[in-house]
């Protein structure tokens, strides 16, 4: 299986001392992992890498494909969504057009995916309410039907559950195993070890700014080089 | 008390009247403040995103520059144009010492650093989150700061009204570039300097009503704009 995106040799530093640094990581296609961690191990930092928001002092990230080199093109196959969402002013269909715009969809195909997309994440008919007057749980979930939306290779999710009910978490985890059968990449920051077993999820383990496990279905070295070559 | 009163009601008669003196300086006003502010905000909206936005080697510096440029006094902007528009200045041969185009250089000069810092301002005071998300949905850096000034759109509105402010009621650069010539250069503000030095006092008055109601205007707008 090919990998997404492919991890080497990254170093960050921040100004307050803390370093992540990343030797080699390969996350494939269609699968699903959990970041796991205690707090300010560097779980956020490294999904902002992926991400491309954070960019590194040394070292490459890589997305599989066509080798393109312009950064807004990468960040157009990838997309997080942060434990505190922000939605733009305006409706929620507004919101879900951003992306969509952005990458030139069609009114028609706009309108059609928002509806789809909606009723994926339980809100149904919320095309026209306000972002503003939405509940926490509800800013979640358009956020992440803004985040699919635009169907991303790799999705991450910042502590997707943090701030959602019991009710909505298992529509929310029943979401997730889904997205992977449509060849979803999906990385999502936890501290609950279950959640990651009940979604069939691969750990990502960070302690000081380090992976301390790589997962099982990662590929070795030369296969890693192998694609790298290949891609550019 | 009597002379104060029969002034307001002769002002508020001339208003009504549509008098032509006061039509002209309103016009004039009017007419190289909004031109002003339009480049103004041109200039002023992306330099003060930028300075909000990027984080670089001598942005302190540039910061303070800008304070400084805002506290600018009007004469000191009028003597500097003046010496550049003269006859023997490096612009004097374009003629343009006493039109409106002076004045509007002038002005342009005096509210863009405003209209600058107060978008700066209002860029570190908005969400964080904002660039950054409209950059993970796929926008390119640009299409992410015109994301942001959408989001901030009543500070940015607010900026370009003070901006405005400023330059419609200034008196140093419109008499100094424009030379309060009737009906070309003379504008309300220079009007009620001249007037009222040559005794006119309810004409004066009257276009201090008008400078008034224009302020007046300008705020019920931007209270409308951001009830909405």
């Amino acid at each position: 299986m090919q990998p997404v995106i492919s991890i080497r040799d990254v170093l960050l530093c921040h100004d307050k001392g803390f370093r992540l640094s990343i030797d080699n990581l390969d996350l494939l296609q269609g699968q699903i992992y959990a970041l796991t961690g205690p707090n300010g191990s560097g779980k956020s930092t490294l999904l902002r890498i992926m991400a491309l928001l954070a960019l590194p002092q040394k070292g490459t990230v890589c997305f599989a494909g066509d080798g393109t080199v312009d950064i807004t093109e990468q960040r157009q196959r990838v997309t997080l969504v942060e434990q505190s969402p922000y939605l733009f002013q305006g409706t929620v269909s507004e919101n879900l057009q951003y992306g969509l715009k952005l990458r030139g969809v069609e009114k028609d195909e706009q309108n059609r995916r928002i509806k789809l997309m909606l009723s994926i994440v339980g809100l149904e008919g919320f095309e026209q309410r306000m972002a503003k007057e939405l509940s926490g749980g509800e800013i979640q979930r358009v956020a992440l039907a803004r985040a699919l939306v635009f169907k991303p290779d790799l999705l991450l999710l910042d502590e997707p559950t943090a701030n959602i009910d019991s009710n909505s978490l298992q529509a929310f985890e029943a979401l997730l195993s889904k997205l992977t059968r449509y060849g979803v990449t999906v990385v999502f920051s936890t501290h609950d070890l279950s959640q990651s077993d009940r979604l069939g999820a691969e750990l990502l383990q960070i302690e000081n700014g380090h992976l301390i496990n790589r997962p099982n279905g990662a590929q070795d070295n030369n296969d890693a080089n192998k694609w790298r070559n290949s891609h550019g | 008390m009597g002379y104060l009163s029969e002034s307001f009601v002769t002002a508020v008669g001339m208003i009504f009247s549509f008098d032509r003196e006061v039509q002209l300086a309103v016009w004039t006003s009017l007419y190289t403040s909004s031109c002003s502010i339009v480049i103004a905000a041109l200039i002023g909206i992306p330099a003060g995103l930028w300075l909000g936005i990027k984080q670089f080697r001598g942005r302190r510096l540039m910061i303070t520059l800008l304070n400084t440029l805002m506290a600018l006094p009007t004469v000191v902007v009028g003597l500097v144009l003046f010496g550049i528009f003269s006859r023997q200045g490096p612009l004097g041969s374009l003629g343009l010492l006493f039109t409106p185009w002076a004045m509007i250089a002038g002005q342009t000069v005096l509210a863009a650093p405003i209209v600058a810092n107060y978008v700066m301002a209002t860029v570190n005071g908005a969400d964080k989150r904002i660039m950054d998300t409209a950059l993970t949905l796929g926008a390119t850096p640009f299409q992410a700061g015109v994301q942001l000034l959408k989001e901030i759109r009543f500070g940015v509105m607010a900026a370009v009204i003070a901006g405005f402010g400023r330059v419609i009621a200034e008196v140093g650069v419109a008499m100094m570039l424009g030379g309060n010539i009737r009906g070309t250069t003379r504008t309300m503000t220079t009007a009620i300097a001249l007037e009222t030095s040559k005794g006119e006092f309810a004409f004066g008055l009257s276009l201090g009503i008008v400078l008034l109601s224009v302020a007046l205007f300008v705020n019920l707008f931007l209270n409308f704009l951001q009830q909405r």
